[in-house]
């Protein structure tokens, strides 16, 4: 790596440093809580997966140039500046082994958000050329293409084409006035094709009007991932540019969870500017049509299921209770996981984890906390609620022998829909 | 009571304890002011209606968060409990340095019987050596750990240890013993804003930008 | 039976199937797009499935055994995403919904939910190709369809 590419790394830490990062910083008495937080850790043993310790070479940073005594040092010989080498060496500690879940930073007892200092130390690893490969492929294909997995609008409408089809409704494009701004991930156009089909027919049943954008349908934000402000704000900016013109009251993002972390938690700060939409996630919106009686479901799953928290639409987000409520209009036999809510732990492929071909092995791994947790409680059947988290624990699940079905909460509530002149549902 | 003795305490108590006294409170404050100068950006997202939490309550509830409280843990959750709340009890509710205290701020508080707070001492003692070995055996730790880490702890134990040593009359004479002690207090007040040890001011700050960044998106924290 | 034309005589005809039968039927769906697939696999699931005297354990393997070709064969998160290959991904879908025990399966029951997964494989090759138009899997199917009712 060439000098400027270091300084680059410099400059992009400096810019990223802010009163809590140091305050965090400063307060670290190197107990080692987090490790015990962290699936990564764990699930591995591997001291070098502890949070903070994935911070190293932001603390020298900080330390050497925002401290006076840091400073000194510095100048006096007794501290070496933040090397290529190390940024190297730290890329697998701060890719592969962090999904930006969250849960170091709920237990550190200083109260360190960590996780938002990984967020904030991956900027200097990308502006120095250290993201790894498959996350720089994908933000490209983000930015070049308009989706991170290379989706171009033909294969969405085809999809929705298909939906249409078998659902008998329509999927409107670009309706100005609409009230709803629906977004989808690449995961789920590609995978998980029937999360369309729900949100159809769904919102079909509400009664409520909604639009996908033709120019900006992509809710993942690789950028966000990857951790450069400069591509996630590209990318927000089309969502919100698409928005605007089609002047709808609400944005949604769907089951996925870093593409709610994107729109809803950084875009305004990213663009500079608050929203003049509101942005809410597929389960929120879903909770207020079933607050409002809009939603009109019949039969129960009998089936023992518990509910996946995906990280950052739970702990790194707010919508706690949403999954929920809407779990307990068609689930009977709902159990929580003993950390669940804003405590459970990760699937393991969050935060580009899983674009991470690099990762794959140590992702299997984290994976066994779940695996644990599902041990401990005999469920049936899983539900979550990103399209991300679905197929790792369905990767995980196949891998271990395990055969539980996992299903996506939207999608398990429109097979629960009450259609009008057809029979009741499946079971 | 050689003069060389008297020399040191008067010393210790007089000019050393001034010394320490500024270079603590200069210390602390350039250190708030580096820490927080850096400012922080307003965040222009919408925080939720209901925000539960705050950077208040997360002040109080990190001292009472045991999600991670398991058998690993465990020892350093206790251990860590004890050595704190015995430090503290040593420190302000030990008569002499509440007089002092008194001396300097105008106001005390009552305080415990001596004896009670020498048991307190040695308890807190005994948990900073537990707390030695472990950082030392423990594979995070020891990876985690910087010689800091270490020159924190002594600056800790030293005046404990001292101030036991002292109310014992062991090891040298008293008047040596205390200047000693107030000497290690002393190096302590004054290295502290330099060292980890501000975590004892700005874990206030941490926990509370923690708070905030979380209630707003409706978790508390 | 009259003749199966829409979605809504479609997906009533093969939800009121025994299981087995339903299973037959499925497995013609699946076979009419086992060129989308390269997966050896998915070979087994259906002469597994076609079998009218089919046991819980054969079924079960089967099910795995489709399982697996599905996790073999998803796009990976940020991954480019190399349509013609995806189609083998529902295919496996397809093969997996085949073999589901009836209690377990999706709304419309094992036979619809194959024949919508052979149908968004068969949509896979017509992205791949550019095909603005869509594709014929349904006409197919309701054809398909027709023709098992009818040799009853």
């Amino acid at each position: 790596m060439s000098r400027a590419q270091i300084e680059k790394a410099h400059q992009a830490f400096r810019e990223v440093m802010d009163a809590p990062t140091a305050s965090f910083f400063s307060s670290c008495v190197h107990c080692g809580l987090c490790a015990e937080a962290c699936l990564f850790y764990t699930e591995t043993g591997d001291p070098r997966y502890t949070p903070i310790h994935k911070l190293k070479p932001l603390r020298r940073f900080w330390e050497q140039e925002f401290t006076l005594l840091g400073r000194l040092k510095k100048r006096l010989g007794l501290s070496r500046p933040v090397t290529d080498d190390e940024l190297v060496e730290w890329r697998e500690l701060v890719y592969n082994a962090c999904s930006l879940c969250g849960r170091c930073s709920m237990v550190c007892p200083v109260g360190n958000d960590i996780t938002g200092m990984i967020r904030k130390m991956r900027e200097g690893m990308v502006a120095s050329g250290n993201a790894p490969e498959g996350l720089i492929g994908a933000t490209t294909r983000a930015v070049t293409i308009g989706s991170p997995m290379g989706v171009k609008l033909p294969a969405l409408q085809a999809q929705a084409r298909h939906v249409e089809k078998s659902t008998g409704l329509s999927v409107p494009f670009d309706r100005e006035g609409a009230e709803y701004m629906m977004l989808m991930s690449s995961m789920e156009i590609i995978n998980y094709p029937e999360y369309l089909e729900a949100v159809a027919r769904i919102f079909e049943q509400a009664g409520k009007s909604w639009t996908i954008s033709s120019e900006a349908f992509e809710a993942t934000n690789s950028g966000i991932q990857i951790g450069s402000s400069d591509i996630a704000r590209e990318l927000v900016s089309r969502v919100v540019g698409a928005a605007e013109k089609l002047k709808v009251k609400t944005v949604i993002s769907p089951e996925c969870g870093h593409a709610y972390t994107a729109i809803r938690w950084e875009g305004p700060n990213l663009i500079g500017r608050a929203y003049p939409f509101k942005v809410k996630h597929i389960l929120e919106v879903l909770d207020e049509f079933r607050a409002s009686g809009l939603l009109q479901t019949e039969g129960m799953e009998k089936a023992r299921m518990t509910f996946h928290d995906p990280c950052q639409l739970v702990r790194r987000g707010g919508v706690i209770e949403q999954p929920r409520k809407l779990l307990g209009m068609v689930a009977e036999n709902f159990v929580e996981m003993e950390d669940h809510g804003t405590m459970n732990w990760c699937c393991g492929a969050g935060g580009g984890v899983s674009a991470n071909e690099e990762a794959e092995a140590l992702r299997l791994k984290a994976f066994q906390r779940k695996k644990s947790q599902l041990d401990a409680l005999q469920v049936d059947t899983l539900v979550t609620a990103c399209a991300n988290c679905r197929i790792q624990l369905e990767e995980g699940l196949e891998k271990n022998h395990m055969a539980i079905p996992v299903v996506g909460l939207t999608e398990m509530l429109a097979e629960h829909l009450v259609e009008q002149g057809e029979e009741g549902s499946g079971e | 009571m050689s003069g060389g003795e008297t020399e040191l305490l008067q010393w210790a108590r007089g000019p050393g304890f001034v010394l320490a006294i500024a270079v603590f409170v200069f210390g602390v404050v350039l250190r708030l002011f580096e820490i927080l100068g850096l400012g922080r950006q307003a965040d222009l997202s919408e925080a939720r209606e209901k925000k539960r939490g705050s950077g208040w309550q997360t002040i109080l509830s990190r001292s009472f968060n045991f999600s991670v409280f398991n058998p690993h843990t465990a020892l350093n959750y206790i251990v860590g409990y004890v050595f704190h709340l015995g430090l503290f009890a040593c420190i302000l509710l030990l008569i002499p340095h509440i007089e002092l205290i008194r001396g300097v701020l105008g106001f005390g508080w009552p305080g415990l019987p001596t004896p009670l707070v020498d048991a307190i001492a040695v308890v807190t003692l005994l948990a900073m050596l537990v707390k030695l070995v472990d950082r030392v055996t423990s594979p995070v730790k020891r990876l985690l750990s910087t010689w800091g880490d270490y020159l924190a702890w002594l600056l800790t134990f030293l005046p404990l240890l001292s101030g036991y040593l002292a109310y014992h009359h062991l090891l040298w004479p008293y008047p040596t013993m205390l200047a000693l002690h107030i000497l290690s207090a002393e190096l302590l007040l004054a290295l502290l804003p330099f060292t980890r040890l501000m975590h004892a001011f700005t874990l206030f700050f941490a926990r509370w930008y923690n708070g905030e960044i979380f209630s707003r998106k409706g978790v508390a924290s | 039976m009259g003749t199966i034309s829409s979605d809504g005589e479609f997906k009533q005809a093969v939800g009121q199937l025994s299981p087995e039968r339903q299973r037959a039927v499925g497995a013609l769906f699946v076979e009419h797009v086992l060129a989308l697939s390269g997966d050896a696999r998915i070979e087994y699931v259906i002469q597994t499935a076609a079998k009218p005297d089919a046991g819980k354990d054969e079924l079960a393997r089967a099910l795995k055994e489709a399982k697996g070709a599905t996790m073999d064969s998803y796009t990976h998160c940020g991954e480019q995403c190399n349509w013609a290959e995806q189609g083998g991904y529902f295919v496996a879908r397809a093969a997996e919904a085949l073999v589901t025990p009836i209690e377990q399966s999706k709304a419309g029951g094992p036979a619809w939910q194959t024949a919508m997964y052979c149908r968004m494989a068969r949509n896979c090759e017509a992205i791949e190709q550019g095909m603005p138009e869509g594709n014929k899997e349904e006409s197919e199917q309701y054809r398909m369809l027709n023709e098992f009712l009818g040799s009853d």
